[in-house]
């Protein structure tokens, strides 16, 4: 019993000097505790988040965008919604005709498109179905508000979010799809 | 196996004789702990209920539902791509998982099959899923005995895995990325080449991991022969995954039972332990985060080129008829036995969870045993709360 106490000692020094080493790689990154300037921001895994944000893949689901234009009031994206938190309203009006001499055109006005974040899943399933390429995912993240009513937000709101959009990335080598374009 | 059932018998020796002194020495005075539903070492709102005796539990009863979301009835009411941002909920830590075996199913009925591309890629993720979900695990084992570091590691190390689960899905904890016949997308450039040096850092980490915990004589002292599960009481409480193999029981639906994933081309290795303690099933999920680590090098290597989709109808209607998939998730045994009528929804899922089932046997295994280490058999059991309740 003796010697199993004697032994026991060291590993717990062992654990110990090896937690010791690991805290002491993100002070002084690299070099270890050679050259005795720490520099903590080196080795740090985070981001001091008001004074620098840290950058999401583009692809990252972080808010809905809306091109107007592009939108015809279809309303698969508020049907296929799973928690139903997208609210359209238009109606038809009477567009100039494209050529001169020709009928005018029925369109679709929109009159409300408004997206409820604080019901959205996130499941960007109406950005999938969106057969206009009206809807975009961009990785902005930066919206959140003090009131929960707040975080509804109109289709003057969510055509602000459309600036954000980036570019489609390239596929990985022996992909069969096509890169799509951002409306612009 | 034998050793097991010496212990088996000795742990059941203690527990009557512990039932015995409550009866007859009436000076020790029973009580009841209860751990949870809010009690910072349960995952979650899991509720034990315990009856001591002095220092040991004489009965433990796991009281489970508080977090209950009705999944299995909202499938009810939801058409099939709406399914799978729900069920992303259920296993919370290793979300592309629970995806996996519920397209599978839906697959089955429909008579489609993904392109062999998309199956990899559906292999890729399901490993990730894995690797991000036990390296919290592997962390959190160390806080339960009282190692905070650990779980520090845990969480840092963890980010380069979802980084990349993000970077092809776009969400970190909920992809919902699967779709009936195939992905919702190909692979961004750049993405297998970042994903073998994330797992060259997940790789280190096990490594940090076993210096830190497995070498360490006080986890030893606190997870040996702590918790013993004897294989043939697994397989009447129906455990699976890192569970049942740390029983000993050689059982893997990634190599016995494999439907519409990438496992049969890979080499791999299925591991066990046959003590069947805490110490056991953390040693077996450390080797099965380093095998996954393997697979995910061998999967981005091999990707075969094509379609992720295969030809699926705009408007989902499954056919009529049954089907149940499994597939090996990170906690275990995961499936879903869809029941469907030709609606755009289905009549009837019933999910069979892996935690559920891990932890049903806690009345069974903490019969006897100390109160300090009601907190380590937890937590080497590793549920998931969204798993128990859905």
């Amino acid at each position: 019993m003796a010697g199993k106490s004697g032994s026991r000692v060291p590993g717990t020094l062992k654990g110990l000097a090896l937690t010791f080493k690991t805290a002491m790689q993100t002070m002084f990154p690299k070099r270890g505790i050679k050259t005795l300037i720490p520099a903590p921001s080196i080795g740090a895994m985070t981001v001091q988040y008001p004074h620098e944000a840290d950058l999401p893949t583009p692809r990252a689901r972080g808010v809905i965008s809306l091109k107007e234009d592009n939108c015809t009031s279809c309303m698969l994206c508020a049907r296929e919604c799973p928690d139903w938190c997208i609210y359209i309203e238009g109606h038809k009006t009477l567009a100039p005709p494209r050529r001169a001499g020709g009928k005018p055109r029925s369109v679709n006005k929109l009159d409300r498109f408004d997206i409820d974040y604080s019901l959205c899943m996130y499941c960007g399933i109406c950005v999938e179905v969106c057969p206009f390429e009206a809807l975009f995912w961009t990785p902005e993240y930066e919206y959140s508000e003090a009131r929960i009513a707040d975080l509804l937000h109109d289709k003057s709101r969510l055509g602000e979010w459309f600036q954000t959009v980036p570019d489609f990335q390239p596929y990985e080598s022996g992909s069969e799809a096509k890169v799509e374009k951002v409306p612009r | 196996m034998t050793s097991v059932t010496d212990r088996q018998k000795l742990q059941y020796i203690a527990a009557q004789a512990a039932d015995a002194r409550v009866n007859v020495e009436l000076e020790t005075e029973g009580m009841t702990l209860n751990l949870g539903p809010q009690h910072p070492a349960t995952h979650g709102t899991l509720r034990i209920i315990a009856q001591l005796d002095g220092e040991q539990v004489v009965h433990a009863e796991p009281v489970a539902g508080y977090m209950h979301r009705g999944y299995e009835k909202l499938t009810e009411v939801r058409t099939y791509p709406q399914i799978t941002t729900l069920v992303n909920r259920i296993d919370w830590l290793g979300s592309f998982a629970n995806e996996v075996p519920f397209i599978l199913a839906a697959e089955q009925l429909m008579e489609v099959e993904a392109p062999e591309r998309a199956m990899w890629i559906r292999t890729i993720l399901f490993e990730l899923s894995r690797i991000s979900n036990l390296i919290l695990f592997l962390g959190d084992m160390g806080v339960q005995l009282g190692a905070v570091t650990p779980v520090f590691f845990a969480f840092r190390d963890r980010e380069f895995v979802l980084d990349q689960i993000e970077a092809a899905t776009g969400g970190r904890f909920h992809p919902n990325f699967d779709r009936i016949g195939g992905l919702k997308d190909d692979l961004p450039k750049g993405w297998l080449e970042s994903t073998k040096g994330s797992m060259d850092k997940v790789r280190e980490f096990c490594d940090q991991i076993e210096d830190l915990l497995l070498g360490s004589e006080i986890f030893q002292a606190r997870t040996r022969g702590i918790g013993i599960v004897p294989a043939d009481v697994a397989m009447q409480y129906g455990l699976s995954g890192a569970n049942a193999r740390a029983s000993g029981i050689d059982w893997d639906i990634r190599r016995d039972n494999c439907i519409g994933l990438a496992y049969p081309e890979l080499d791999w290795k299925v591991w066990k332990h046959t003590d069947g303690d805490s110490f056991a099933r953390f040693w077996v999920r450390i080797q099965e985060v380093r095998e996954a680590a393997k697979m995910v090098d061998q999967l981005c290597d091999g990707l075969p080129a094509g379609p992720v989709m295969a030809k699926v109808p705009r408007i989902i209607k499954v056919p009529a008829g049954e089907a149940y998939v499994a597939t090996e998730n990170p906690l275990g045994e995961m499936g879903y036995y869809i029941v469907s009528e030709g609606e755009l929804t289905p009549f009837r899922v019933k999910i069979r969870s892996a935690s559920f089932s891990n932890m049903s046997i806690t009345p069974w295994l903490l019969r006897g045993v100390y109160v300090p280490d009601i907190i380590t058999i937890l937590g080497s059991l590793y549920f998931i709360l969204g798993d128990i309740d859905r």
